[in-house]
């Protein structure tokens, strides 16, 4: 291969969805919980994907987990972070109302780019 | 610790990635495999009705239905703006996740590229002084960074195509299809072999198993992409040569490929440069040899639906698709045609949106 420099890595993501987003409704008010709807059921999708690994491999090994479930207590530390975990779940699902916390936001492009008067 | 691939694909590098992305793809599929054909159906209805009551103005002979009288039409059906958020949506948390999941392994992924490029060196052409033209440095698709800015670029590409496939592409079988149904020169002959806008590779490394003779290259602006289907033709075992080049400068000799295949290339390049595309491979295809096209649908007879106006037109400004409301509107066959290519129709694939074209540079 021809020489050439190392590529930094960017860390941010690009100004299509990384900037206000975009809004479909008059209402944004639609356009955040429809955002939250999604968000939400990916959530719950992923966490119970989860516990059907969890399940499926602890079987494998034998061990039956159910009662022991139901009669953990969790310490300090454990609250703790469990309430991190929480927190980053609240934020994922109900951030659009923060993004687009009010009026509808300007849209990225509003006029399409054709690119044919470069 | 890796997760390993499934099959050709990547596996995205925690369990919690994997089952958001598959809930991403599933929801995906319903939105256009089933949401879409209700808007779309109650789109064409209003739009009779409108144009039979006149609300809407029939266009004249040989005329077409402005956009605008559409999307207002479309619009009144309050599902069509729910649909259009759904597809927003699914679309920013499909290159979010995907994203984050890869760079959890940013150092991996970067090692096996350059030790790719270290063993074989031969098959991979960067020129350190090309630069990517602006045009060619959008977001397509909403890509956070293109195919040109972000050097994780080719496995974020790699999988988040695998959701935007809905899972009917993840052994690459898409790709199998497009190579195995590009046509031959008449004469059989078959010693070099070129993929346009080749992306990571999935049909060029095909196209070198269906000719294994042949030199085999894949061309595309994208260095994340090119590198990394370097590596993964590498990894795989397959002989092809990767350059970052523009199309419209390719650096080809005159006369040189038996076979050039494109898909969905033009569309993602302004009309001016499409047909700057379009001369260059008239002009490094040999006599008798073939162009294998595979692209968004033209309408320049008015010959597309007005619900798929709609959705290309949505997919323009919300998909980051800059250019294509201009490919759809061009006369795509008569431009091949001045370039002095004989087009005739290709074989059809198994996705019918798309047109297939076969453009031969005369013997």
């Amino acid at each position: 291969m021809d020489a050439q420099e190392p590529t930094d890595v960017p860390a941010t993501l690009g100004d299509e969805i990384g900037g206000a987003g975009k809004a479909y409704f008059d209402d944004v008010v639609i356009d955040n919980i429809l955002d939250a709807l999604l968000e939400l059921s990916a959530a719950v999708w992923t966490y119970h994907d989860r516990v059907n690994v969890l399940e499926t491999v602890l079987a494998e090994k034998g061990i039956e987990v159910s009662d022991a479930i139901e009669a953990h207590l969790p310490d300090d530390a454990e609250i703790a972070r469990r309430e991190a975990e929480r927190a980053a779940l609240v934020q994922r699902v109900f951030g659009s109302f923060v993004r687009r916390p009010t009026a509808r936001p300007n849209t990225i492009n509003p006029t399409a780019f054709t690119g044919d008067d470069q | 610790m890796s997760r390993g691939s499934i099959g050709v694909t990547p596996r995205p590098t925690r369990l919690a990635d994997e089952s958001y992305l598959e809930f991403i793809t599933s929801f995906r599929r319903l939105a256009i495999q089933e949401m879409f054909p209700k808007v779309a159906e109650h789109g064409e209805v209003a739009l009779a009705k409108a144009l039979e009551t006149g609300n809407v103005q029939k266009p004249d002979d040989g005329e077409v239905l402005s956009l605008s009288e559409i999307r207002k039409v479309f619009g009144q059906n309050p599902v069509t703006p729910t649909f259009q958020r759904f597809v927003r949506t699914q679309q920013e948390m499909m290159w979010r996740r995907t994203r984050e999941s890869f760079y959890q392994d940013v150092d991996t992924v970067m090692v096996e590229m350059e030790e790719a490029e270290a063993a074989h060196p031969e098959r991979i052409h960067i020129d350190p002084d090309f630069v990517e033209p602006e045009y060619t440095r959008r977001e397509i698709h909403c890509q956070p960074g293109g195919y040109t800015d972000d050097p994780m670029g080719g496995v974020v590409f790699h999988y988040g195509t695998k959701v935007f496939y809905e899972g009917f592409n993840d052994q690459d079988e898409l790709h199998i299809e497009l190579a195995e149904k590009a046509t031959k020169p008449a004469d059989g002959k078959v010693d070099h072999v070129l993929d346009i806008g080749c992306s990571i590779g999935q049909a060029t490394t095909v196209l070198k198993d269906l000719y294994p003779q042949a030199e085999v290259w894949g061309l595309d602006v994208g260095k994340p992409l090119i590198r990394y289907a370097h590596a993964r033709a590498v990894s795989h075992g397959k002989e092809v040569h990767f350059k970052q080049s523009l199309a419209e400068d390719s650096g080809y000799p005159d006369d040189h490929f038996d076979m050039v295949l494109s898909y969905i290339l033009f569309h993602e390049v302004p009309v001016a440069k499409m047909k700057e595309i379009i001369a260059e491979t008239f002009r490094i295809l040999r006599p008798g040899g073939t162009f294998s096209i595979y692209e968004f649908p033209s309408n320049d007879k008015n010959q597309v639906s007005a619900s798929h106006r709609f959705l290309i037109d949505y997919d323009s400004k919300n998909n980051c698709e800059p250019y294509s409301p201009g490919f759809v509107a061009s006369d795509f066959r008569g431009i091949i045609e001045a370039a002095g290519f004989e087009v005739e129709e290709g074989p059809l694939l198994t996705n019918p949106f798309l047109q297939s074209l076969v453009a031969r540079k005369p013997a």
